[in-house]
């Protein structure tokens, strides 16, 4: 068992730094305001006992998500999980998608993201049925969806079925951002947003995503073979984006292919941007020694 | 059984207003003293009026009346008395209070009939200049000076009223002017007050006034460098200490106001000295037997407020292993968990007090720490921890203090179910809450192996894998500290196997 004291040097790497304090307060402590105030409304004969409904009563403390760039605030530990579960559980690290399922991000992830996808489908049935167990494939992407509204009968309009092509109708940074809006890293106001898995939407930096050429692609597949296996391809696809893009670097990027594929814990992509700005209006009362 | 005197003091002109009227007039002073509070000028003064008092609105035409009277008083005779009780009346006026000091000699004949050889005409004198003290014009207080010397003279004397309204006068007095203070501390007010409560120690009321005008004193902005030390060497911690138990029949009201003054005093770094005198085994008895019934009887917190502050400074002063001979009795943490959950919703700041001194009382001691598992007290803390304000954040820190102990009581504490509370906490937009849950759930997870077993159960490994794109760097680097060494690597490799089975 690993014990709490353990050698200088193992304490060194320890970012866990609590020690029980004890607080000396002086008398004009913030923690004393309003004790203070009650003693002097007592001292001038303010006091009353039943002030019950001046009191402000302490409030449930909030739920945050912790995703840095997502601001959104919950009352409710129930509102935070579904947010939470919702958002930002399967998060296609590359384009920041949030896709509401583990399935259909690994079906994002391979018809978007992949390279060798894009080879492979040239010659063969890739683009698989959306639905779990069915297991047909198709040539196409309309194909695809032309099977899934006819057999089993989804909306033409289906969110999560949208192709690559029609994004090439759009400019890039259009406003459209709002309507399919995935970026839950975005920083501006913490409300929920519709999530498109597989949208057409794909912001500024990314038409290269369209225009991967076949060479290009085998380069990519080269230069990930070159560095080895799964996470060698996800790194070549980072590199080959950022190099392109004027998306800030990520600083926390799993490829959740590795992940998966290590451990079989879904991990999160998340792009961080700026720093969020707050997550609580509670006070500190208490920070270091005094 | 524990009257609090409220007829004693009553606010002037409060009489003819609704009670609606008089809630807004209270919320809006409340408002005012709170603002007085943050630019640190909070000040009070207590008028004691006459059993025979009537309480009116009658602002008759004051100003007039102190000029003739003032008169009719140069002119010696039998109606003196009439005059000087006439004139303590008109005195009750603000702008008359102003006009009387503004006549020459005025408070110079004030002075000789308060040392005259009449003693109704001394008892009138000495309202007059009570009347003055509670002025809001903070140029009376300064011409008051030449009362002074006398006033504290007569501190010493056996006439009750005389001396409580002497005593008031003088606590009225002191925040006005820091000449005024810096006066009285010349002329001895210091000894004065000591001796006072010594010999007066069974009259409450007497008591109750030494009481309030020490706190003033010792709420002066520079009392720690210029007062509390003279008053710490002094008799007076001792004699503060003995009326602390609250009388039956008197009340609370001279046990509330010494309390305070033991706050301000242990606010001070320099009254490590009081631990030697007991005050804190006293306090601290005193709040446990609070802390049942008799703590929840109206006004009661007025006592329990301070009370609490004593024993949660005095606490951090007192050395480790002779806390529990200093504190006595360790039940005091089941009475500090009936505060917590008594004034939660009424009095929060309470609450939040109560929570700081349990804190100190378990930071360093393995003692209290368990007792807080004896008595059954966690599962009532854990469901604070979802209350905002500072209070789940020292909450949490106590909880920490009981897993910082030892492992036998982080096992107890898991199976308390803290690991699921934690899975709330680490949730909480709160970033020091997160941050202390990350902190506790380390002290938990190296407690045992099953930890880690239960923790993954409950699901909380995507908390951490979260937190690991908060903002907060403190944050991010605890989290991955635990998913990398203790939560991911279980099913993998074996390295952490090894550290697991290592010792």
């Amino acid at each position: 068992m690993i014990s709490l004291t353990e050698t200088t040097e193992e304490q060194s790497e320890l970012p866990f730094k609590f020690v029980p304090q004890l607080f000396h307060l002086h008398k004009d402590h913030d923690l004393f305001e309003d004790g203070d105030v009650h003693r002097h409304m007592y001292l001038q004969d303010l006091y009353c006992v039943s002030e019950a409904e001046d009191k402000s009563t302490p409030s449930i403390s909030q739920f945050a998500c912790h995703i840095s760039g997502c601001s959104a605030v919950f009352s409710v530990l129930e509102e935070y999980e579904h947010h939470y579960n919702s958002l930002h559980r399967h998060v296609c690290c590359s384009c920041r998608r949030s896709l509401p399922s583990a399935r259909l991000l690994d079906v994002h992830i391979q018809e978007w993201h992949d390279s060798l996808f894009t080879i492979l489908a040239q010659t063969q049935d890739m683009y698989q049925c959306l639905v779990e167990g069915c297991g047909q494939k198709f040539r196409t992407n309309k194909d695809r969806k032309d099977h899934l509204v006819m057999i089993h009968k989804y909306p033409p309009d289906f969110r999560f079925d949208k192709t690559k092509k029609d994004r090439r109708t759009h400019e890039t940074k259009k406003p459209q951002q709002i309507e399919t809006a995935m970026e839950v890293v975005d920083d501006t106001c913490g409300s929920e947003r519709v999530h498109d898995g597989l949208s057409d939407q794909q912001e500024r930096g990314e038409s290269m995503e369209t225009h991967v050429s076949e060479e290009e692609a085998a380069q990519n597949y080269a230069a990930a073979a070159a560095a080895g296996g799964d996470a060698g391809l996800s790194a070549a696809l980072h590199s080959n984006k950022h190099a392109n893009s004027e998306m800030p670097k990520p600083q926390y990027s799993y490829s959740v292919r590795t992940a998966c594929a290590k451990t079989g814990i879904r991990v999160l992509c998340c792009f961080r941007l700026e720093q969020s700005t707050e997550h609580s209006n509670s006070k500190i009362w208490f920070s270091g020694s005094f | 059984m524990w009257r609090l005197n409220r007829v004693r003091y009553k606010h002037v002109g409060q009489s003819s207003k609704s009670s609606e009227e008089l809630r807004l007039k209270r919320r809006e002073q409340e408002k005012a003293l709170r603002q007085a509070r943050r630019d640190k000028q909070l000040v009070s003064k207590r008028l004691l009026l006459n059993e025979d008092d009537e309480v009116t609105m009658e602002t008759t035409s004051g100003e007039q009346d102190v000029v003739s009277l003032l008169y009719k008083l140069q002119q010696s005779g039998s109606e003196r008395e009439t005059h000087l009780k006439d004139l303590s009346k008109a005195l009750r006026d603000p702008s008359a209070q102003l006009t009387f000091i503004k006549q020459e000699n005025s408070m110079h004949l004030l002075v000789s009939l308060l040392t005259g050889s009449n003693t109704q005409c001394r008892l009138h004198a000495v309202r007059c200049l009570h009347e003055l003290s509670h002025s809001v014009h903070t140029n009376v207080a300064p011409a008051c000076l030449p009362a002074t010397p006398y006033l504290l003279t007569y501190l010493s004397g056996q006439s009750t009223k005389f001396t409580e309204l002497c005593l008031y006068t003088l606590g009225n007095l002191i925040p006005d002017s820091d000449v005024v203070k810096e006066k009285l501390l010349a002329q001895g007010i210091i000894p004065a007050l000591a001796s006072c409560m010594e010999n007066q120690r069974h009259n409450l009321a007497v008591v109750e006034a030494v009481g309030f005008t020490l706190s003033q004193l010792l709420q002066a902005k520079d009392a720690a460098e210029k007062i509390i030390p003279t008053v710490l060497t002094s008799c007076l911690p001792s004699q503060l200490l003995s009326v602390l138990t609250p009388d039956p029949k008197f009340g609370l009201a001279p046990a509330i106001e010494c309390a305070w003054c033991l706050h301000y005093l242990a606010c001070s770094k320099d009254s490590r000295g009081l631990l030697a005198q007991g005050a804190l085994l006293q306090c601290s008895s005193l709040l446990s037997s609070l802390g049942g019934a008799e703590g929840s009887k109206e006004g009661m917190e007025l006592l329990v407020c301070p009370l609490l502050r004593c024993v949660g400074n005095l606490l951090s002063f007192c050395p480790v292993d002779s806390l529990s001979s200093q504190v006595g009795d360790v039940r005091l943490v089941v009475a500090l968990c009936a505060f917590l959950q008594a004034y939660l919703h009424t009095q929060p700041a309470l609450a939040r007090e109560s929570a700081w001194v349990l804190n100190n009382l378990t930071a360093h001691s393995g003692e209290f720490c368990s007792a807080l598992l004896t008595f059954n007290l966690v599962p009532g803390l854990m469901q604070l921890l979802l209350f905002s304000q500072g209070i789940n954040t020292m909450i949490l820190r106590i909880l920490a203090n009981v897993a910082h102990k030892k492992k036998e009581l982080c096992v107890q504490l898991v199976h308390l179910g803290l690991l699921s509370t934690l899975c709330s906490t680490l949730k909480m937009a709160d970033q020091e809450m997160v941050t202390l849950s990350l902190e506790v759930l380390f002290m938990l997870v190296v407690s045992g192996p099953q930890v880690v077993d239960e923790f993954v159960r409950l699901n909380g490994v995507p908390l951490l894998e979260a937190i690991q794109y908060n903002s907060d760097g403190e944050m991010r680097q605890r989290a991955v500290y635990l998913l990398e060494r203790h939560l991911l690597s279980d099913s993998s490799s074996a390295c952490t196997v090894d550290n697991v089975s290592s010792s």
